[in-house]
């Protein structure tokens, strides 16, 4: 190991072993992809919300839920979850209607199933990648003081060959190793606060689905 | 449900906003964190123990503070004038002699010499007592001319003496500094070199290592020679290569001082 003065950035992540650069990279991908999903969660979770608020107030103020199922199977990929799980309600409850000596228990059971059913495709939708951002938060840290461990123990082994040593021969090899543990932490830390923020928000979210659907359904049983 | 119900309408805003946060991240590192890339190359620190400085600060201004006599302070007291009553002393008026009564018959010649006498006497008597005076006064002036220039002797006396120490003063002062300057520089040659002595192991406290060493103007050794050996060679060796290292010394930017550095005898020990 030479011991090298340069303390610039570059010249850290540079300088550094072949491990700590393994180390170092992987941070960097996974730090990428958490705020890359931080932000594409902001965004989705978000819409979802927003989604819904529009589509339950259009429910309630809708006398007319065929006028209702029409507009929303119109608007497809806009309709959002709320949406959808009405959409996947009443076909149920319309195509069971049709069908002759059906108990009217029997109806609303089905039509139960079709929206649980919807609802937890909702669901996985709305919290896929949660648990990547949870690995992150928790995993990142470990990572990078791995990497620190590994280069403060290179740095010793060079301090070795050094006959006198003094604090300006570990140093640099100490500040580069610290550089993983940096980007860890710089990679663990919003990972956790998003995690934590959008795992509430999905939770609102699924309460609200669902309470949706009780209603809706005592709103089907009235009408059949 | 087909798969485009689920695709994520924000992928690639997403994606450039975390690509923008990580450019960010890095800018702070790279400008906003700046590590000092290199060591200052200009300035060197030559480290000072208190010991080192009171050693310089001993052996320099002892010559510096001159006991300055104190000057001539001591008044001479003015002679008292003489004092006037006592030597001028108004003549004696004679007093009038009672006329014996002579015999009638030449009473009146009698009479008439006798005050002829009188008369004289007393002339010549307020003479003397003139002259008496005037002599007392020739006096009194003479005393006070030589009051004086006693007076103006002693004051070039003293100036002498003044001028005088001021000027040693001045020469002792110009000796202590150049005394300092080159102590100083002594001192920091000696920490110099012992900055880059590379402290072999196991060498007792009281190892005493003393060198000649052979100065060019400039600073660069011309010859090093070990004058008392400590006992343990290697760190003769390391003082010796401590002292090649060390080139150049730091003398004295005054040019005239380097005859004082020529030949240097330097003790070291590992102890200081």
């Amino acid at each position: 190991m030479n011991v090298t003065q340069d303390l610039s950035f570059i010249h850290l992540i540079g300088s550094a072993s072949v491990l700590v650069q393994l180390v170092m990279g992987l941070l960097l991908l996974v730090s990428l992809m958490s705020w890359w999903y931080i932000f594409l969660k902001m965004f989705a979770v978000r819409l979802a919300v927003k989604l819904s608020e529009e589509f339950e107030e259009s429910f309630w103020n809708n006398s007319d839920l065929i006028k209702l199922y029409h507009s929303t199977t119109a608007a497809s990929g806009e309709a959002g979850s709320m949406g959808r799980i009405f959409v996947a309600g009443f076909a149920e409850f319309v195509k069971l209607k049709k069908k002759q000596g059906m108990d009217n228990n029997a109806v609303m059971e089905g039509t139960r199933r079709a929206m649980r059913a919807t609802y937890q495709r909702e669901m996985d939708n709305l919290e896929s990648h949660l648990s990547f951002l949870a690995t992150v938060g928790s995993v990142s840290p470990y990572v990078g003081l791995f990497g620190t461990v590994w280069g403060i123990m290179n740095a010793f082994r060079g301090l070795s060959n050094v006959g006198q040593a003094t604090l300006a021969h570990v140093a640099p090899g100490i500040a580069e190793a610290l550089v993983t543990t940096a980007m860890g932490l710089f990679a663990a830390i919003p990972a956790v606060v998003a995690y934590n923020r959008y795992a509430h928000d999905v939770t609102r979210l699924s309460s609200r689905f669902e309470s949706f659907m009780e209603e809706f359904s005592n709103v089907l049983q009235r009408q059949s | 449900m087909s798969a485009a119900v689920y695709a994520e309408p924000y992928k690639l805003p997403a994606g450039a906003m975390a690509l923008a946060v990580h450019a960010m991240f890095f800018m702070l590192l790279y400008f906003g964190v700046n590590w000092r890339a290199d060591p200052p190359q200009g300035m060197e620190a030559t480290l000072w123990t208190p010991e080192m400085m009171s050693a310089t600060a001993k052996a320099a201004p002892q010559v510096a503070p001159v006991r300055v006599e104190p000057p001539l302070v001591e008044q001479v007291e003015p002679p008292k004038p003489p004092e006037p009553s006592k030597l001028v002393e108004p003549p004696k008026l004679a007093e009038p002699v009672q006329p014996v009564v002579p015999p009638k018959a030449d009473i009146e010649l009698a009479e008439k010499k006798k005050k002829k006498e009188l008369a004289e006497k007393e002339r010549q008597k307020a003479k003397l007592a003139e002259i008496k005076k005037q002599m007392e006064r020739k006096k009194i002036i003479e005393a006070e001319k030589a009051r004086q220039s006693a007076q103006a002797e002693r004051e070039r006396v003293r100036a002498e003496q003044a001028a005088q120490a001021e000027q040693e003063r001045a020469r002792a002062a110009q000796a202590a500094a150049i005394g300092k300057v080159v102590d100083e520089h002594k001192a920091r040659i000696v920490a110099r070199i012992r900055s880059k002595i590379v402290m072999p192991p196991d060498v007792p406290d009281n190892a005493r290592a003393e060198f000649d060493v052979t100065l060019l103007p400039g600073g660069s050794v011309l010859s090093v020679k070990l004058a008392k050996p400590s006992g343990n060679e290697a760190y003769d060796a390391a003082v010796e290569r401590a002292i090649f290292k060390a080139q150049p010394l730091p003398l004295p930017a005054d040019v005239a001082l380097f005859n004082k550095f020529r030949e240097l005898h330097l003790i070291f020990s590992p102890k200081e």
